[in-house]
């Protein structure tokens, strides 16, 4: 898988979608104090793609990853995971969906305490009623540096360990997705990039398509393309994202003037 | 600080409620027993009546406080551990350890008055039918009328408030030192639970140097029975754990991913199911150690061909009343237990859900956890029970197995056990998959 597969446009709709979003509407709060967290947002991302989504707090990140795995339900518009649009229903049918498909990355990593690494990283397989290829599992282990980590407990392991385990528990089904929510928030720098260049790989070594939602200029840099989000509306995007070049967005995100501009002057502390 | 335990009252009643059922029962039974005193103190009862009704009294009442303290201190501890967050704010804005425990201190002895006052007028009724009761089988004079007094009312206010009061000081000084990341002291637990095996099996051993006919040969059977519960409460999440490793495949393959999970969820958290198990068992122990004890020996007597003197009778209500308070107690501790700790697993089945399992597996999980647990407590229970039931047979009976009673009477107590079990730990499950799994997941974070 060549690497210039991630350098598409997010907006490019292409044969294949890894992603897509059709007019995705979520209005939290009674209907005096509603408040949208998404206002309509359509999406598209290719196969083969790292995507940062940017934005301010309260600007609709989470609920916009969130309802892309199909943990929250959005109140209008469609999901579609490889074509194949999300199914309505209870907890149940969203829960045999999402599994097969989709794998989520978690800012507090969400493993199982009782189980140890192994066990936690074959769990989704094991829920979904697959056989779990004890070789798999250990190469997937290994792609994340804790070969020699499967039979410790996630209360053993520090915060960089436990989300590489999250990372091995998203990747080991194959899913079409994989969604993280702020990885790195929990994390001190090391491990951060740690975490960051692991799901590089997993999309420019190993094909997978990633979407990760961050406040972090630096993590954004690490992917892609980086889509902006504010107000519950798409606000933009770059490709090839640098520190400088996000947080010089994030700045003006919101600032109608600043909108369209590229920026061509002088880097406030360049 | 008292102000801030009033409103902490107020603003969440339901959380309290355990402790209010606990205090309240517990009060009513107290009363209730002790207002024989009153009865056997008033005047014009006779000195044979007045012995009877003392001697009644006088057994419950010591047998009340403990279970009074043990039900009270089950609740408070769950309520204590439901309000971890709370007090950590509490201790963050500045709270001395010293006022945290007056406002939890202060709670509990709010809600055991409430308790006790409640228990008044249903401790009279308790109390009338009991002494006409007494009436009835001629074990006082048909003239001795029922008294609530002075002894009755302090009796219930002393042991509920000092119980509630003392229990919340435990419940307190528990959490600070979880708080702090101290372990509970394993070495302690387990003495105890050597400690309770040896006594029960030297309780059973005494009984065997007594005398056939001695009326009092019941008593050291059927506390070898309850200090063996306790003793295999502690012991068995061990054995259960070495058990578990065996057989976790075949119980994952039957109960598929919700199971696996449930094995696993046992096998490592073996040391905090003694709190689930030792009401459990005790239930279980207790109940049907005193039924078939009762019932063995009111073969005996009929086999005898004697009638049922009125020490004998006395001893049989005794029993039955015991028997009453013990189920109702185990039960209070067992589904408020039982409904706290699925309750607080709230996160752990968002977790669960959040890497893919539906709401059918949650329930698995602890369907199949509740399913370990109560054949555990039953097999235990009933063992312990079975002891104390083949010591009084032999001494009594001359007889190895006891014959004429049935296995109803086991039965429907290993019913009771399974479907509190069940029934509480499913609804309070079913209840916290309300929550979306990622909200649940972020509560405590």
């Amino acid at each position: 898988m060549s690497a210039f597969r991630g350098r598409k446009s997010p907006e490019s709709v292409g044969g294949a979608e890894a992603l897509r979003l059709v007019g995705v509407r979520k209005v939290y709060g009674a209907a005096d104090a509603a408040v949208a967290a998404l206002d309509g947002v359509s999406l598209s991302l290719p196969p083969g793609t790292f995507t940062a989504v940017m934005g301010p707090s309260g600007s609709g990140k989470s609920t916009l990853l969130q309802c892309a795995a199909g943990l929250t339900r959005p109140d209008e518009g469609q999901i579609l995971i490889d074509g194949v649009p999300m199914t309505g229903g209870g907890e149940k049918q969203l829960t045999k969906f999402r599994r097969n498909r989709i794998g989520f990355i978690f800012q507090q990593y969400n493993l199982m305490p009782t189980l140890n690494v192994a066990e936690n990283v074959t769990l989704p397989l094991k829920l979904a009623g697959r056989r779990a290829d004890p070789e798999r599992t250990r190469t997937v282990l290994a792609q994340v540096g804790l070969a020699d980590r499967l039979a410790h407990r996630p209360d053993q392991l520090s915060g960089g360990q436990c989300q590489r385990v999250a990372i091995a528990r998203a990747l080991v089904a194959e899913p079409s997705i994989v969604l993280a929510d702020e990885p790195t928030g929990a994390l001190d720098m090391k491990s951060a990039r740690d975490v960051l260049s692991l799901l590089r790989e997993a999309v420019h070594a190993h094909g997978r398509t990633v979407v990760m939602v961050t406040h972090d200029p630096l993590a954004a840099s690490y992917a892609d393309t980086v889509q902006f989000l504010a107000d519950g509306q798409l606000a933009g995007w770059i490709a090839a994202p640098t520190p400088d070049s996000v947080a010089e967005r994030l700045a003006h995100l919101g600032d109608p003037a600043h909108q369209a501009a590229t920026p061509h002057h002088q880097p406030i502390g360049a | 600080m008292l102000t801030l335990a009033w409103r902490s009252v107020r603003h969440r009643p339901a959380r309290l409620i355990a402790t209010l059922l606990a205090a309240f029962l517990g009060s009513a039974i107290t009363m209730m027993f002790n207002s024989l005193h009153d009865t056997a103190a008033a005047s014009g009862v006779d000195a044979r009546s007045s012995e009877s009704l003392s001697l009644t009294g006088g057994v419950v009442g010591g047998y009340g406080t403990l279970l009074v303290f043990f039900a009270i201190a089950s609740t408070l501890t769950v309520n204590v551990r439901q309000r971890e967050a709370e007090m950590h704010l509490l201790r963050c804005t500045g709270a001395t350890p010293g006022q945290i425990r007056r406002m939890v201190t202060g709670e509990a002895a709010a809600v055991a008055l409430l308790g006790v006052l409640l228990a008044i007028v249903p401790a009279m009724l308790g109390g009338q039918a009991l002494v006409a009761e007494f009436r009835d089988t001629g074990q006082v004079a048909g003239n001795v009328e029922h008294t609530f007094g002075p002894v009755a009312l302090g009796a219930g206010l002393a042991v509920t408030l000092v119980s509630a009061v003392g229990a919340a000081a435990l419940a307190v000084r528990r959490a600070a030192k979880a708080a702090e990341g101290r372990r509970p002291r394993a070495r302690l637990r387990t003495a105890g639970g050597l400690l309770a095996l040896v006594a029960g099996v030297g309780s059973m051993g005494t009984a065997f140097s007594m005398d056939a006919k001695d009326s009092a040969l019941m008593a050291p059977a059927a506390y070898g029975s309850i200090l063996l519960s306790l003793g295999f409460a502690v012991f068995s999440p061990a054995l259960l754990r070495v058990l578990l490793v065996r057989f976790s495949r075949p119980v994952s393959a039957l109960t598929g991913g919700g199971g696996y999970i449930a094995v696993r969820n046992l096998r490592r958290r073996a040391e905090q199911l003694t709190g689930i198990l030792m009401p459990l068992m005790l239930f279980v122990g207790i109940a049907t150690a005193t039924l078939y004890l009762q019932g063995i020996e009111s073969d005996a007597i009929t086999a005898s061909g004697m009638k049922k003197s009125v020490e004998d009778k006395n001893l049989e209500t005794v029993n039955l009343v015991v028997v009453g308070i013990i189920v109702v107690f185990a039960c209070v501790m067992l589904i408020n237990t039982l409904y706290a700790t699925t309750a607080y697993r709230s996160r752990e089945f968002g977790r669960q859900r959040l890497a893919g399992a539906t709401p059918r597996q949650v329930l698995a999980t602890v369907a199949t956890e509740s399913l370990v647990l109560v054949v555990t407590g039953v097999f235990f229970g009933t063992l312990a029970a079975f002891a104390g039931i083949l010591t009084f047979t032999s001494v009594r009976t001359d007889e190895t197995m006891p014959s004429g009673q049935g296995p109803g009477i086991w039965l429907t107590i290993a019913a009771l056990a399974v479907t509190a079990t069940f029934v509480t730990s499913l609804i309070t499950a079913r209840r916290t998959l309300r929550t979306p799994a990622v909200e649940a997941v972020a509560v405590a974070a």
